[in-house]
């Protein structure tokens, strides 16, 4: 075993107190991102990702909402259930956060210089007029053009590209060894995507710094990430290397997404498919596997029992939430079923 | 690991296909249901919702139950705190008597006297009632005459002795009637011998409380009594139950006259100009462009007219003058200032409407601008609508109060909340109660708007904010 | 910056014009004659005042000279008190009334943003239902009746000391100005209390408060340099009409404790019909208030960069 890994989560549980009831928003997450890996969550709306990853920062308003069970390490240290003041040390230190919707994202009534530098006051202790040096410093470092002027600006000034790159330089001013991204391009249109996507890239891979990139966009993935974990419901349902998810799919539900995509290569005449239907009520979660109401495959005991991790037998980075993994489950042909395989062949 | 459980081939057969892909996990609610659901999970909504059933009750139903008369003066019981009812003696009518004088004695001093003897014997004769004290002493050696006096408060010595009620001016007087004014109070009454010119310093004071009293003609004239009730008994006075103002009137006879009055300007006027700033808003938001600019410009004028300066001048343009009663006046004027307010709020939510993607598609479907209007736009801004009515009325409440307490709005005998506490203002220390009640009436009212109008934007407001 | 404080001066102007004319047309509809006042004026008298404003010529030349005569800042000579020019009644009580004001919204204004601030962090604890509560009691109970027991509790408070701590009525010194004032300032602090508070309700769900506590700063910082900042610009923005309100709110006040203020005077001129005093008082509140309103927009174009550079 190499280096311990970066960030550590496991059965990670948050609910919410609504007036309709409680939500169980996530619902026992494991995962672990190593030192300068980039890892994608995917998933659709709804299903858990933001919040858990949220919640690992303990951003979310503990009122209504509680980390009911589980565990976060950074290098060993626990993340979760601090006290403000112990939080706040890591957080925008450790570990630097950005937002989906840049333009709302920022203090209309600051400078971006100003914000930027806040970061250093605070965390480093760093002198004003220094802060805002090193605030146009890390706008250059992001590619804006004409930096000292741009410091000087408000957010409402900027378009929204330039405001995504203002807040990954805000978010990586003390050199953080975690950038959780959440669905950072999903507010801008492709062309700035790629170059936001790009940049990050470019940055993690000279600073060495690890990466959660949070989207329901299969294309981002396949683009930046190395390491994937699929969410639906509130739970991971599958994960693996890039690869292994795109190549090798172990869930339906990674199947869906796929042929989800439209293509701007192959027949024009064929029809998109939508996976039909909708997630599950997170008020009253079921019994069973989440997706099996939508799963072409499912079968009995999908509705009775959710299914256990079963790992990927050539290859333990990959598993799968599925009953179509267990050894003696029907075949299925997309689906890549290691298990199945290895018991049928001699 | 988890325990696995021991997987059965029956287990892997293909589960019976799901109908119900799309099953909807609880019951859809439209969007009034919902904001009625919130509503009255709200408390302090809920509660100023049936305070104002209450006061619609009070206003409407109100006099039919308690019908005394307000513009009725009760003279009795003047300025009377609420109170139980209350009884009076009946007496008889008032029959003037001789002044009672005592024959043995002489009416003047023979000599100059240097001093004289306190007066003795200083009682009440009879029973002392509100309609008259009858007064009775024995005479002085060498007096020459009596003053009398009377005061609400015990007298130390010579100091405070109160009203100078008479100066008799003979020795021999030994009794006075006192019927100037009596209320049902504690008086002290004070006599002082006098040399028939100077008073001497001795004096004798008795406290007397006279029992509240009603004549015969009296109460026969207020329908009290049957004819033959006879003076001795004991007579029922008007109940008041909150009390009568420095007139006598009935308060509460008065509060619910000056809630319809008070009601209807803040309840009409508000309808009245909300609803046309709803069509002047909502016609400067859908049309936009220059003709929206120049009707929102003029609406801004008339925001920017101080209001209260015209207020009082519409007032009196479009009425008769600050002595006449004015409500039609202030209705008028009221609608004329206020509409502006309304009318830039629907603006605003139209606006924002029309930009909404669902605008767009009715449109694409073959909608016409009528179509779009009824049924689309004019739905979505009621929520803004009735929260800008449910906050007009204490608004205009409260100006019709203000500008009737300065004398400026409807003016006496009429009565209004606002006027009635233009007169309790004046008796706030002796009697507290005529400001209190159309005071208290006004916050709860005001209050129970502003709560309901609070409510009704939690209930509503989810739906209005954009969601992200 | 400037262009957008040109941009509201110029409006301002309209504004006024706009006030003027329709405070004209009001004061013509007013049945009657102006000059019908009879122990205010005797038979000459009344005609040199025909001749001066016009009275006997048609509606627009009246008009035009009523305009003309506004412009050079006369504003005439008072009906009923024939020795007194409006202009010197103006200048004399105006800046009572406008001290008044002024105080009365800097007490509101403090005590809003404070009391709003307070409810904001204790939320649903003790001072916040406290503070609502009061709140609720401020905008409920019409100004008057603070008024009336403002004056009762001074007078109460006098007699416990046994001296006079506080006056009860008149004018002239700071402690004059103390109960009337706060009294005045009493319902828009309620109101702009209530504003701050759902704004700051509002704001700490803003997307910027979740990147700022990502940032790890701590919430002092992010209460007061981020929260507080931008929970204020609505409340600024209320203010310049609730100047409005205090001011016109100003004559009850006034009448109470017996202030010298324009008000007062305002509300005698309209009892007796006294013409050029209505006129002339109105277009100058007018004007005032449109210059008020203009300061504030002005300090909101400071505070918010939106509002100035766009």
């Amino acid at each position: 075993m190499s280096n311990p890994p970066l960030l550590e989560v496991e059965g990670l549980t948050v609910e919410f107190e609504t007036y309709g009831g409680v939500v169980k928003a996530v619902r026992g997450v494991d995962f672990t991102v190593e030192a300068g890996e980039v890892m994608a969550i995917v998933g659709e709306s709804g299903c858990g990702k933001s919040v858990t990853v949220q919640s690992l920062m303990g951003i979310i308003p503990m009122p209504p909402g509680r980390v009911t069970a589980g565990s976060a390490r950074l290098n060993g240290a626990e993340l979760l259930g601090l006290e403000p003041k112990a939080a706040n040390a890591f957080r925008g230190k450790e570990i630097g956060m950005i937002f989906q919707d840049p333009m709302t994202s920022l203090n209309p009534t600051m400078t971006i210089g100003d914000q930027i530098a806040e970061t250093l006051k605070v965390h480093r202790g760093i002198p004003g007029q220094q802060a805002f040096e090193s605030a146009i410093k890390l706008l250059e470092m992001t590619h804006i053009p004409e930096a000292r002027k741009r410091a000087t600006q408000y957010p409402f000034e900027f378009s929204g590209g330039m405001l995504q790159r203002a807040m990954i330089a805000q978010s990586l001013a003390c050199s953080p060894s975690l950038l959780i991204a959440d669905e950072p391009t999903t507010a801008l249109d492709v062309t700035i995507q790629a170059q936001i996507l790009d940049l990050i890239k470019t940055l993690q891979a000279q600073d060495a710094m690890a990466v959660i990139l949070i989207t329901h966009d299969l294309a981002v993935v396949a683009r930046t990430a190395q390491k994937v974990c699929v969410m639906y419901a509130g739970q991971i349902i599958e994960h693996g290397s890039v690869d292994d998810i795109f190549y090798q799919s172990a869930h339906p539900y990674t199947l869906g997404l796929k042929s989800a995509m439209p293509s701007n290569i192959g027949d024009r005449e064929k029809s998109l498919n939508p996976i039909p239907g909708s997630p599950p009520d997170l008020f009253s979660p079921p019994l069973g596997c989440g997706y099996a109401p939508r799963c072409p495959h499912a079968m009995r005991v999908c509705h009775e029992e959710n299914p256990p991790f079963f790992k990927d037998s050539n290859n333990t980075g990959h598993a799968a939430r599925c009953w179509l993994q267990a050894p003696n489950a029907p075949s299925v042909p997309e689906l890549y079923q290691s298990n199945k395989i290895a018991s049928d062949g001699a | 690991m988890n325990t696995l459980r021991t997987l059965t081939e029956a287990d892997f057969q293909p589960s019976p296909s799901e109908d119900n892909l799309e099953q909807i996990s609880r019951p859809s609610l439209s969007y009034w249901q919902d904001a009625w659901i919130r509503l009255k999970k709200n408390t302090r909504a809920l509660i100023s919702l049936y305070l104002i059933v209450g006061l619609a009750f009070f206003t409407l139903i109100g006099p039919w139950i308690w019908t005394k008369d307000p513009a009725a003066q009760d003279l009795d019981q003047i300025s009377q705190a609420p109170a139980l009812p209350k009884t009076a003696l009946l007496v008889k009518d008032f029959e003037p008597s001789a002044t009672p004088i005592d024959t043995t004695h002489p009416p003047a001093p023979s000599g100059y006297p240097d001093a004289l003897d306190a007066v003795t014997g200083l009682t009440v004769l009879g029973t002392p009632t509100t309609q008259s004290v009858r007064l009775s002493w024995s005479p002085v050696d060498q007096a020459g005459g009596y003053s009398v006096y009377r005061s609400e408060s015990a007298p130390e010595g010579l100091m405070g002795l109160g009203l100078p009620l008479a100066s008799l001016t003979a020795g021999n007087i030994v009794g006075f009637e006192d019927r100037l004014n009596l209320k049902s109070q504690t008086y002290y009454y004070s006599i002082i011998p006098t040399d028939g010119f100077d008073e001497f310093d001795v004096v004798s004071t008795l406290e007397v409380s006279p029992q509240q009293s009603i004549t015969v003609s009296q109460a026969l004239e207020r329908q009290l009594i049957d004819s033959d009730d006879r003076p001795g008994q004991t007579v029922q006075l008007a109940f008041h139950p909150l009390g009568t103002d420095y007139l006598g009137r009935d308060m509460l006879a008065r509060l619910m006259q000056g809630a319809r009055v008070s009601l209807f300007i803040g309840v009409v006027a508000p309808l009245i100009y909300v609803l046309f700033g709803v069509f002047y808003g909502g016609f400067a938001g859908y049309l936009g462009g220059t003709t929206d600019q120049i009707l929102m410009r003029f609406a801004d004028f008339v925001v920017a007219l101080p209001f209260l300066l015209f207020m009082i001048l519409f007032k009196i343009a479009f009425g008769i003058g600050p002595g006449e009663s004015g409500i039609l006046p202030m209705l008028i004027a009221l609608i004329l200032l206020l509409w502006p307010a309304t009318a830039r709020l629907v603006r605003g939510q139209v606006l924002r409407i029309r930009e909404q993607g669902y605008i767009e598609a009715a449109r694409l479907l073959g909608g016409g601008p009528s179509y779009l209007i009824a049924r689309h736009i004019i739905p979505n801004t009621m929520g803004v609508i009735l929260v800008t009515l449910t906050f007009a009325v204490p608004s205009a409440i409260f100006t019709e109060a203000f500008l009737s307490f300065i004398g400026m709005g409807v003016a006496p005998p009429t009565p209004s909340w606002g006027s009635m506490c233009n007169e309790g203002v004046k008796t706030m220390l002796s009697h507290p109660h005529e400001l209190f009640f159309p005071a208290l009436f006004i916050s709860i009212t005001v209050l129970a708007f502003n709560l309901l109008g609070d409510g009704l934007t939690e209930a509503l407001d989810s739906k209005m904010r954009s969601k992200e | 910056m400037f262009r957008y404080t040109l941009g509201r001066l110029l409006s301002g102007v309209i504004t006024v014009w706009f006030i003027a004319t329709a405070t004209f047309l009001a004061m013509h509809a007013v049945p009657g004659d102006p000059l019908m006042n009879e122990k205010a004026t005797t038979a000459e008298i009344r005609e040199n005042l025909a001749r001066k404003y016009g009275l006997d010529r048609p509606l627009p030349e009246q008009y035009v000279i009523y305009l003309s005569n506004m412009i050079q800042g006369d504003f005439g000579i008072s009906f009923t008190q024939q020795n007194r020019r409006v202009n010197d009644i103006i200048k004399d009580h105006f800046p009572v009334s406008a001290a008044l004001g002024i105080l009365a919204i800097t007490f509101a204004a403090l005590g809003g943003i404070l009391w709003g601030a307070i409810t904001a962090l204790y939320r649903n604890q003790l001072p916040d239902i406290i503070i609502m509560f009061l709140v609720i009691l401020g905008i409920s109970v019409p100004s008057f009746v603070f008024a009336a027991l403002g004056q009762l509790l001074l007078v109460n408070l006098n007699q416990w000391f046994g001296t006079s701590i506080l006056p009860v009525a008149g004018w002239g010194t700071f402690s004059h100005m103390l109960m009337p004032s706060l009294v005045l300032g009493l319902g828009t602090m309620a109101l702009l209390t209530r504003l701050m508070r759902s704004s700051m309700l509002e704001v700490v769900n803003e997307d910027f408060i979740k990147t700022a506590k990502a940032k790890g700063l701590s919430p002092q910082r992010i209460f007061f340099k981020h929260q507080l900042r931008n929970a204020i610009l609505p409340v600024v923005t209320v203010l310049g009409p609730q100047i409005a309100a205090i001011t016109t709110g100003g004559f009850v006040v006034e009448l109470v404790f017996a202030i010298p203020g324009l008000g007062r005077y305002f509300v005698q001129a309209v009892q007796q019909l006294d013409y050029t005093v209505i006129m002339g008082t109105t277009v100058f509140y007018g004007a005032f208030l449109v210059l008020m309103v203009i300061l504030v927009d002005i300090i909101y174009g400071f505070i918010d960069p939106r509002v100035r550079l766009k």
